[in-house]
Parts: C-alpha cells; sequence; structure tokens
C-alpha cells in the first residue's frame, strides 16, 4: 500500500476516465486502510480523499468515527481536514455526533483560528442536543474581542435557535445588542439572522423595529439594507402601525436608490408588506408598478424574471394596474426562456378574468400547437434530425429546444389552461361551447398526459351547464367518430381518456342527438379494445343507454318496418359486446354481461314478435283469447321499452360538496345501536368456535345466513326454555368435537382463558363507526393492525357479531380457500413455535378458515343441527 | 437562506457540493438534473432556473415559495446556489461574484484542494452570507491559509511545498483544477 494524496486520486481519475468505478473501488479499498492507521497525517489525507469521493457521490458514513478523530487533532492543518469533512458528510442522525460535545467546547476555547473553524463547523452539524449543550458557550463567544469571531458566532446562533428554540428569547435580547456592534460586519450579520428567524414567527421580533428603523436609514449598506427590507416586508402585516413609519423612508429608497437590487426589494416589500393599501399607497403602487413594468420591458432578462415574480404579488390588490401591461406580459408567456415562461406563466394565470381569459387560452393553446405540428411529425423525420445534429459544425454545443417542446413544460401549460377556466367554477368562462371546443383542441394537441383532467372538465361542464349540453353532444359525438385518438390511445399523451367523457356525456344526453343509433356502431367498433378497460366499461353502459333512448323512440313511432332495424342493432350489439363478457377486467365483463342479458332478452322478445296483422290473422279462431291479449299488448315489441327506464328515472345532476353530509339522521335511527348485538356471556361460554363457523356459514349460504344469525343471538334470551336434555346434549358434542380437534395443528385448545378471547374480539369490532371506518381503509393497514403476519388474515377475522360481513364475504365469494389455503398452512405453523402465548385472533381465524376449507362440511352439519334444536325448543 | 452551493463544470462532473440544509434525496440526482436544466440553457437567458422538471426537486414553504435556482457561469464552470425566498435573487447573483473573485484573488499562491471549501466558508457560515466584502474575505482567507501551511511546516521541517501536498511542486494550482482557466470573471 502506497499513500495516494488528494491530488494522485485526481489524478488518477483523470487517467482512468474508462474504468472509474473500478479505480475508486480500489482508492476506497486503500483509504480504508489508511484511516485506521495510527499516523494523523496518513488518516486525514485519507479523511480528504474521501471527502472528495463524497462529493462525487460515494458514501463515507462508514468514516465519521475517523473523522471525528482528524477534529480532534491540535493540528490546524489536520483539524481543518477533520472539520471539513464533517460538514460535508455528517447529518442530525451521524452518531458520533454524541461524542463531540467535549471537543467542540474545548476547540471554542482555543486559538482564533480555531474557534472560527468550529465555529463554521458547528453551523452545520449542530443537533438539538448539541445546541442545548453548547448553547451558553456559543453565547458567550458574542463578546469575542474580534468581530470576525463575533460575525461567525451570531451566525451560529441562527442554528442553535432552529435546533433549541428554548434559548430564543435569551438569544434574542442579545441579537439585539448586536445591533449597535462596533463592527459593521457583526451588524450585517445579526440583520441576516434576524431576517432568517423573522420569518418562522414575526411576532416575537416586532420589538426590534425601532434598531432596525434606525438601521435602515443611516445605513449605506446595500447588502444589509436589503435584509431590513425584507425583515420589514415579513414584519408590517403583524404591526399595520409600520406601514405609516416605513412608506416615507422606503418611496424615498425606490427614487434614489442607484441599486436595482435594493430598489426591487423595495418594490416587494411595498407589496408583500401591505403598503399599497388606502390613499396613501395608490400613488406607491402606481410607481411599483411602473418600475416593476420597466424590468419587464428591461433587455436584461434577470429584471424581467424578477418583475414577474413580484407583479404576481402585486395583481390580487391592484389588477387594474397589472392589467395595463397586459401585452407586453403575455409576449413574456412567449419568451424563449423557460423560466421566464413560467413566471409569465404564474402572473398570467393570475390577472385572468372574464374579458381575457379567451385570448390568453387562445395564446397558450398556440404554443402548443406550433410545436406540435414539428414534435408530431413521423418519428422518422425527428429521428433523422437527430442524426443530422451530432454531424453538424455545432455540434460542441447542444442544440437548444424551444421550451414548448419540453413535455414537462407542456404538461404545466395544459394543466395552466384547465386550471384558468376552471376556477371559481368557471368565474371567467361566459361561453361554454368555447371551452367544450378548447378542451377537445387541448385533448388532440397536449400530447402529454393530461387527458384525465380534461375527461374530468368535460363531465363536470356538462354535469353543471344544461345550456351547454346539446352542443357538448354534437361535438363528443365528432370525437367519438374520429379514429386518431382512439388508434393512439395505446400511447403515451394520447389522451385518450377524453374518449371516456365523449362516450358518457353521449350515452347520458343522448336525448340531444339527431339519431342516437348511429352513434352505436362507433362505440362498439372492435377497436374499442384498445382503449383502457375503464372506457371500455363507460363504453359497453354508453352503448346501453343510447339504444333504450332509441328504442322508446323507434316505439313511440312504431311501424313493423322498423323491426328489421331494430333487430339488426340488437343483433350488433350482441354480437359487439359478446367478446366482452370474457374480459379479465371485472367492471368490463360485469357490464358486458349484463348488457348480454338484457339484449338477449330483447333480441328474444322480437323474435317472439309477431306484427299485428299477421298476429289478427292467425287469431282470428280464437277471437276472445286474441281480443283480451291484444288489448292489453302493446303493437310494438314490450321490450324496447325495457332499457330506457333503467337510466331515465332520475335526472343526473352535480351533487353538492356537503350533500351528504347535511342528509339529515332519520328519526329512529340510531346510528350506536347494535344491529347484531355481540353475544351474551352463556353463548360465549357454551361454544365461542361454533358462534365463529356459523357467521362463515351465514355467509356462504345466503339464504338462511339470516337464521343462523338469529340463532346466535337468540340463544341467551331462550335459555331457560332450552330443556335440560338439550343442554346436556349440547355440552356433549361440544366436549367430542374438541376431543377431535385436540390434536388438529388448525385449533389452539383453550388453555387461554376464554375473555383472552372475547377482549380480542371487542377490539376489532367495537362500535358500528369503527367498522365503517373499516370500509374505507386499505387492505394493509387493517390486516397490519389485527395481525401482521398473514396478509389475508382480515378477510377471515370475522368477529362474532359483528355487523360488517363484507370482508367474509369477498374470501368466500372469491372461493380463494383453496388457493390460499396452503399459505395459511404456512404462515400458522410459522407462528405455532414462535409465538406459543401470543393471545389468539390468528389462530381463530385459522381455525375458521380451516373450516371452510376441508373440514366445513361436518361444522355445517352440526351447526344446522344445532339451529334446528333450538329453534324447534 | 442559502440551501446550496454548487459548482460543476461543462461536463457535469462536481467541483464542489456543500448542502447548507439537507436534501431527502439524491444529491447526485439534483446535481445531475440541475446541470443538465442549466447546460441545455443558452447564454442570454436569465441566471434563474426554472422548469417544471425541476419542481419536484426543490422544497416549498407553506406559502408555495419554492427554493429558487441561482446560477451564473464563468468559463466552463457553472456556479450555483439555491435559495429561499429570504435571500435576494439579485443579491445572490453579485454575491456568486464576490464568489468568484475570491477564488481568483487566491489564485497565485495557494495549492490545497480543499481551498475552494475554505473560501467558500469565509463567504456563507451554515447557510447564511457572513462576509460579501472581497478584500475581507481575501483578507481572512490569506490568514488562515498561511496558518493551516505553518502549522504544516511545523509538523513536517523537511517538506519543500505547503498544505497536505508534499510531492506537489509542480501542482496545478486549486483554480487550475477548478476550471483550467478563470480569466473570464466577467463572464455570465
Amino acid at each position: 500500500m502506497w499513500e495516494r494524496t488528494l491530488q494522485d486520486l485526481i489524478r488518477g481519475l483523470r487517467a482512468n476516465k474508462a474504468d472509474e468505478s473500478k479505480f475508486i473501488a480500489k482508492a476506497i479499498e486503500e483509504i480504508r486502510q489508511e484511516v485506521k492507521s495510527d499516523d494523523m497525517v496518513l488518516k486525514s489525507g485519507a479523511i480528504l480523499k474521501l471527502t472528495y469521493l463524497d462529493m462525487m457521490g460515494y458514501d463515507m458514513s462508514w468514516a465519521s468515527f475517523h473523522v471525528v478523530e482528524v477534529m480532534s487533532s491540535p493540528k490546524l492543518h489536520l483539524k481543518s481536514v477533520g472539520y471539513l469533512a464533517a460538514t460535508q458528510s455528517f447529518d442530525q442522525d451521524t452518531d458520533v455526533l454524541m461524542l463531540t460535545t467535549n471537543l467542540l467546547k474545548k476547540d471554542l476555547t482555543s486559538s482564533p483560528t480555531d474557534i472560527a473553524l468550529t465555529l463554521n463547523g458547528i453551523s452545520h452539524i449542530l443537533t438539538p442536543d448539541l445546541a442545548r449543550d453548547l448553547s451558553p458557550e456559543l453565547i458567550k463567544m458574542l463578546t469575542h474581542s474580534r468581530p470576525d469571531i463575533r460575525k461567525r458566532a451570531v451566525l451560529v446562533l441562527y442554528k442553535v435557535v432552529s435546533m433549541y428554540p428554548e434559548v430564543s428569547s435569551q438569544v434574542i435580547s442579545r441579537l439585539k445588542d448586536k445591533l449597535e456592534d462596533p463592527d459593521s460586519g457583526v451588524i450585517a450579520a445579526t440583520v441576516n439572522v434576524l431576517c432568517e428567524l423573522t420569518r418562522h414567527n414575526p411576532e416575537n421580533y416586532l420589538a426590534l423595529a425601532p434598531p432596525l428603523f434606525h438601521l435602515m436609514t443611516t445605513s449605506s449598506n446595500n447588502w444589509m439594507l436589503i435584509k431590513i427590507i425584507k425583515l420589514f416586508g415579513t414584519l408590517t402585516p403583524y404591526e399595520p402601525r409600520l406601514v405609516k413609519k416605513l412608506q416615507p423612508p422606503i418611496t424615498d429608497l425606490i427614487s434614489t436608490t442607484p441599486a436595482i437590487s435594493l430598489l426591487y426589494e423595495c418594490v416587494h416589500t411595498c407589496i408583500i408588506g401591505g403598503m399599497l393599501q388606502g390613499s396613501s399607497g395608490d400613488s406607491l403602487a402606481r410607481t411599483c408598478v411602473s418600475k416593476l413594468a420597466g424590468f419587464i420591458q428591461d433587455s436584461d432578462q434577470n429584471l424581467k424574471y424578477i418583475a414577474l415574480l413580484a407583479m404576481v404579488k402585486i395583481v390580487p390588490s391592484h389588477p387594474h394596474l397589472v392589467a395595463q401591461y397586459q401585452d407586453t406580459i403575455l409576449a413574456s408567456v412567449s419568451d424563449q426562456d423557460i423560466s421566464i415562461r413560467m413566471r409569465a406563466l404564474d402572473l398570467v394565470s393570475a390577472m385572468v378574468d372574464e374579458t381575457n381569459l379567451q385570448s390568453i387560452v387562445q395564446q397558450l393553446l398556440s404554443h402548443l400547437v406550433t410545436d406540435t405540428s414539428t414534435s408530431t411529425l413521423p418519428t422518422a423525420a425527428q429521428s433523422l434530425a437527430h442524426h443530422t445534429v451530432p454531424t453538424s459544425p455545432q455540434s460542441a454545443k447542444p442544440s437548444f429546444p424551444s421550451p414548448s417542446a419540453s413535455p414537462a413544460y407542456r404538461l404545466t401549460l395544459s394543466q395552466r389552461i384547465l386550471q384558468m377556466c376552471s376556477q371559481n367554477t368557471y368565474e371567467n368562462v361566459t361561453n361554454f361551447e368555447w371551452y367544450l371546443s378548447v378542451l377537445v383542441d387541448l385533448a388532440h394537441i397536449a400530447n402529454v398526459d393530461i387527458g384525465a383532467q380534461i375527461r374530468d372538465q368535460m363531465v363536470d361542464v356538462v354535469g353543471r351547464v344544461k345550456a351547454a349540453r346539446r352542443y357538448a353532444v354534437k361535438l363528443m359525438f365528432t370525437l367519438l367518430s374520429e379514429d386518431a385518438i382512439l388508434r393512439n390511445a395505446p400511447e403515451e399523451g394520447s389522451c385518450s381518456e377524453v374518449l371516456w367523457a365523449a362516450a358518457f356525456i353521449c350515452g347520458e344526453y343522448c336525448s340531444e342527438l339527431v339519431d342516437p343509433q348511429k352513434l352505436l356502431p362507433l362505440i362498439l367498433q372492435p377497436e374499442v379494445v384498445n382503449l383502457s378497460p375503464d372506457i371500455i366499461a363507460v363504453y359497453i353502459q354508453a352503448a346501453t343507454k343510447v339504444f333504450g333512448f332509441w328504442a322508446t323512440e323507434v316505439a313511440q313511432r312504431w311501424t313493423d318496418d322498423d323491426l328489421h332495424e331494430v333487430k339488426g342493432i340488437v343483433q350488433m350489439i350482441i354480437e359487439r359486446v359478446g367478446p366482452f363478457v370474457s374480459s379479465p377486467h371485472i367492471e368490463v365483463q360485469e357490464r358486458a354481461a349484463n348488457t348480454l342479458q338484457l339484449f338477449s332478452f330483447i333480441l328474444a322478445d322480437l323474435n317472439a314478435y309477431r306484427p299485428r296483422m299477421t298476429e289478427n290473422a292467425l287469431d282470428e279462431s280464437s277471437a276472445s283469447f286474441a281480443e283480451s291479449t291484444f288489448s292489453a299488448e302493446p303493437f310494438f315489441p314490450k321490450s324496447l321499452f325495457l332499457i330506457h327506464p333503467l337510466f331515465s328515472s332520475y335526472e343526473l345532476n352535480p351533487v353538492a360538496q356537503y350533500a351528504q353530509e347535511s342528509v339529515p339522521v332519520p328519526e329512529g335511527l340510531d346510528l350506536d345501536a347494535w344491529i347484531v348485538p355481540p353475544r351474551l356471556e352463556p353463548m360465549e361460554n357454551g361454544d365461542k368456535k361454533e358462534g365463529g363457523k356459523g357467521k362463515k356459514k351465514q355467509q356462504e349460504e345466503n339464504g338462511n345466513g339470516y337464521n343462523e344469525d338469529e340463532l346466535v343471538t337468540l340463544t341467551p334470551q331462550e335459555a331457560e326454555v332450552e330443556t335440560e336434555e338439550e343442554r346436556v346434549e349440547r355440552e356433549r358434542r361440544r366436549a367430542e368435537r374438541l376431543e377431535r380437534l385436540r390434536d388438529d395443528p388448525y385449533y389452539i385448545m383453550d388453555k387461554i382463558p376464554r375473555n383472552h378471547l372475547r377482549s380480542s374480539s371487542y377490539q376489532s369490532s367495537p362500535e358500528p363507526f369503527y367498522i365503517d371506518r373499516v370500509g374505507e381503509m386499505p387492505t394493509g393497514a387493517i390486516s397490519a393492525h389485527v395481525s401482521g403476519s398473514s396478509p389475508s388474515s382480515r378477510r377471515s377475522t370475522p368477529v362474532p357479531g359483528s355487523p360488517s360481513p363484507v370482508p367474509t364475504r369477498l374470501s368466500s365469494g372469491l372461493s380463494s380457500s383453496i388457493s390460499s389455503f396452503p399459505q395459511y398452512e404456512v404462515t400458522d405453523e410459522d407462528s405455532h413455535p414462535n409465538t406459543p402465548s401470543t393471545p389468539e385472533p390468528v389462530k381463530v381465524q385459522s381455525k375458521k378458515k380451516k373450516m371452510t376449507g376441508s373440514g366445513s362440511g361436518s361444522g355445517k352439519k352440526k351447526r344446522t343441527k344445532t339451529a334446528a334444536a333450538v329453534l324447534s325448543s | 437562506m442559502i440551501h446550496a452551493v454548487l459548482i460543476f463544470n461543462t461536463s457535469g462532473v462536481p467541483r464542489l457540493t456543500k448542502f447548507y440544509t439537507p436534501v431527502h434525496l439524491s444529491v447526485q440526482t439534483l446535481v445531475q438534473k440541475i446541470f443538465s436544466l442549466v447546460y441545455s440553457r443558452p447564454a442570454g437567458l436569465c441566471n434563474f432556473l426554472d422548469a417544471p422538471e425541476l419542481e419536484p426537486y426543490l422544497a416549498q414553504n407553506e406559502e408555495g415559495e419554492r427554493w429558487r435556482v441561482v446560477y451564473r457561469s464563468y468559463a466552463t464552470l457553472y456556479f450555483v446556489f439555491v435559495i429561499d425566498g429570504a435571500e435576494s435573487e439579485l443579491g445572490i447573483l453579485d454575491l456568486i461574484q464576490v464568489f468568484v473573485e475570491s477564488l481568483d484573488r487566491a489564485f497565485e499562491n495557494v495549492c490545497e484542494l480543499d481551498l475552494v471549501h475554505h473560501i467558500l466558508a469565509e463567504i456563507i457560515q451554515g447557510g447564511l452570507v457572513l462576509e460579501t466584502n472581497v478584500d475581507e474575505i481575501d483578507n481572512a482567507v490569506q490568514v488562515t491559509a498561511k496558518l493551516r501551511k505553518d502549522s504544516y511546516a511545523a509538523s513536517n521541517p523537511l517538506a519543500l511545498g505547503g498544505g497536505l501536498a508534499p510531492r506537489g511542486s509542480n501542482l496545478q494550482t486549486p483554480l487550475g483544477w477548478l476550471t483550467g482557466k478563470l480569466t473570464g470573471v466577467g463572464a455570465r
């Protein structure tokens, strides 16, 4: 092993560019040896190399202890390496920091250079504990004879206060003194710290206003003035009287200072400090806005940027002033610099109103359009362009694409358009037909993943704005008949989600369509399968609705010539929906199955339908019978009226946000009452497990489930009626079963007192509202709560008397017992030896599980017998 | 306050990364993200980096105000400061200039690779500005550098050079290592 210095390491890195990771792995291996050395020089050299590598992204937390060793070196040149490494690599969780308290205390009493080094280091590595332990020493440093130490001590106190707020009042009063320090650097540092502290809780610092005000009016240090002005911007909202006091000097500064940064801060503080209110503020506001407008028009892009930043803040209070510069601001939205575009976008969103919404949105859309025309060209052209770029002369410099080409920017832009239009429930939209067409345009040109938001907007608009429905349906019909989006649906940025909205709107409001049946071939075309399942489900549903509406229309003006067309369409629907019945997506499958059944029924009816004429002719022989039927039968196939009422009974309206909450609880309904009371003591004692089984079975056999439950709850009340014989019989059966199950690994014998079980069951289902919440909780959370070991345990945790059987039904309904059963064995057997005395929820469940699985037959029989016995008695 | 100071070259290799506030994501990812965005910006744009791609990386306060990325490029180096609303945007641009001038002054007579850190420590401490006067900074840098050198010499009486570079007779200076050339200080 030969020692390399950091220079050697860097040289080596350059020489080994091709195999950098290997070289570094080797270097770190050497360093691992070197840090263990007793030679402090070697050790610190190693730490320095590590610090460099840490910057390159290689972990050095393993060397923390060695860093502390180097920090403790008495030699400055080594110590500073240690402190540097600490500031670079330590964080709050670095455990060796606990060991540093005394070292830091000692270094704080050393030479001024050491103290400076230490203070700088402490600013990085301070923890709450260190802050508590070191605060006396650090506060003492404020009176050090050397200003450079005082300066650092002031700054370190910011960290102390944020880590250990208990000292803040003490620190604040000391800092106030420091505002009168003889050294201007110390004063500036104090202002810096106060500016930070004030942002967290301004009320505590109002007392500092007078000295700060004095400084503001006397100092000429622009760095410090900026901070003081900023500080006042935070304070004034908490002390309105400051406004009056500050207005004159700040107005003065605005008109006199040559420093643009200071001027800008003054303007900014006027805005955020609420100094532009009232009559006196008006002229100041005008000055501010005109200054900012000047910045926006300045050739310096930086001024443009910050001016936009400040303008956003003044818009809410003085929109009319900003509106004067609308054109300039709108031009900034098209700036080549994305930073400026983003800020201009902020500003534009803030200043949008009824009058300018359309023009602004139109302009933003045009950004998306122009660029789409190039970026959606065949990808071949794009890749060609890619190939040509490197060979061109400027290949050394990267080509700078227009910001509009960046997907992230396009997404932001699209979101902004939606947000501008929809804010405060479409406050600024005057023409919803326009907005709907904007939404459709956006879906076409956005080329980013914004489809879901557009979809929601479409549905929302159409739901809320009745007057727009006719237009919407027409527009959506067009959307559904275009195949571009459908074809591109699987691609990212295709916005195919809008088809969801289109299908829903056309289906729900199909009465607005002239020829609704023309929609059916569109939404049932075979390519629909490319869409995502939730859209397919809506398509199927829409098809049903559209048919339902059209069928009633046809029925009302029925002529027997229609039969052919109707039959054709019904057959088409059956044929197209058919394949979806086997869809792997449950929602699609269910809707398809429903639809299929309904339409099979209709088709059967249509097939059975005999046109009136024929019927009359045929039925002449049995005229009396025919007459009676004829008068009851309509003259069109009845089934045409089958579907429409399913959808049209209620109008679909937007629901107010708090509608559900304001529904009163009906009189006589006690939400806290037990639906199924927990079983009482005798039954509990009598047979705990049977209860569980009964529950399980109840879910399996929907039919007599309720009886079972009644039995469970009724039993105790009827206990007196239970004859001695029956009791003996029951006891005997119980003993028998216990005997039988003794060696069954899935049963835990009741060595644990009963109330264990009971208490656990009470815990899992104490009150109705808790169970309500169960329904909403993610599965993981509950199962983790009940039992960490078995993921599906919740499903099989039907607590006796639990009024929420849904989870259980799930498990048995999905007939999961076979497939999931082996898992149970495994988890359970695992838990047996490890946790012999754990209380029982898991095990009780597994028993039940077992019963549903292989042993369910006997259990069920027994249960039924008991039921019969009790009921008969 | 200032949350981070980064220097990287035009290849994206970090020359200095200093975080005053811990970030809860990979520092490398952040540096690379900032680099790729800064590097793709042509000259003449503003010195503030705003991009939708960057937003998830930057912390946000209660009022929705995000950290801001301010950068300047000098020759082959990018100087990037990540700040919050307590700092003046334009002031930070000046501070970067102060930093670069201080580095430039130290150019002549030092050869410690960690010097950049030491110079930064004379300007910023714990994310707060310590000193903005280039002369003061330079003075402090010189004094502590000399003390480190003395300390080194005292424990290595036979060494010729200074600092931690015993075999550094014809070493590059730190700024040579840093940038190759730092003559174009006026550059953006």
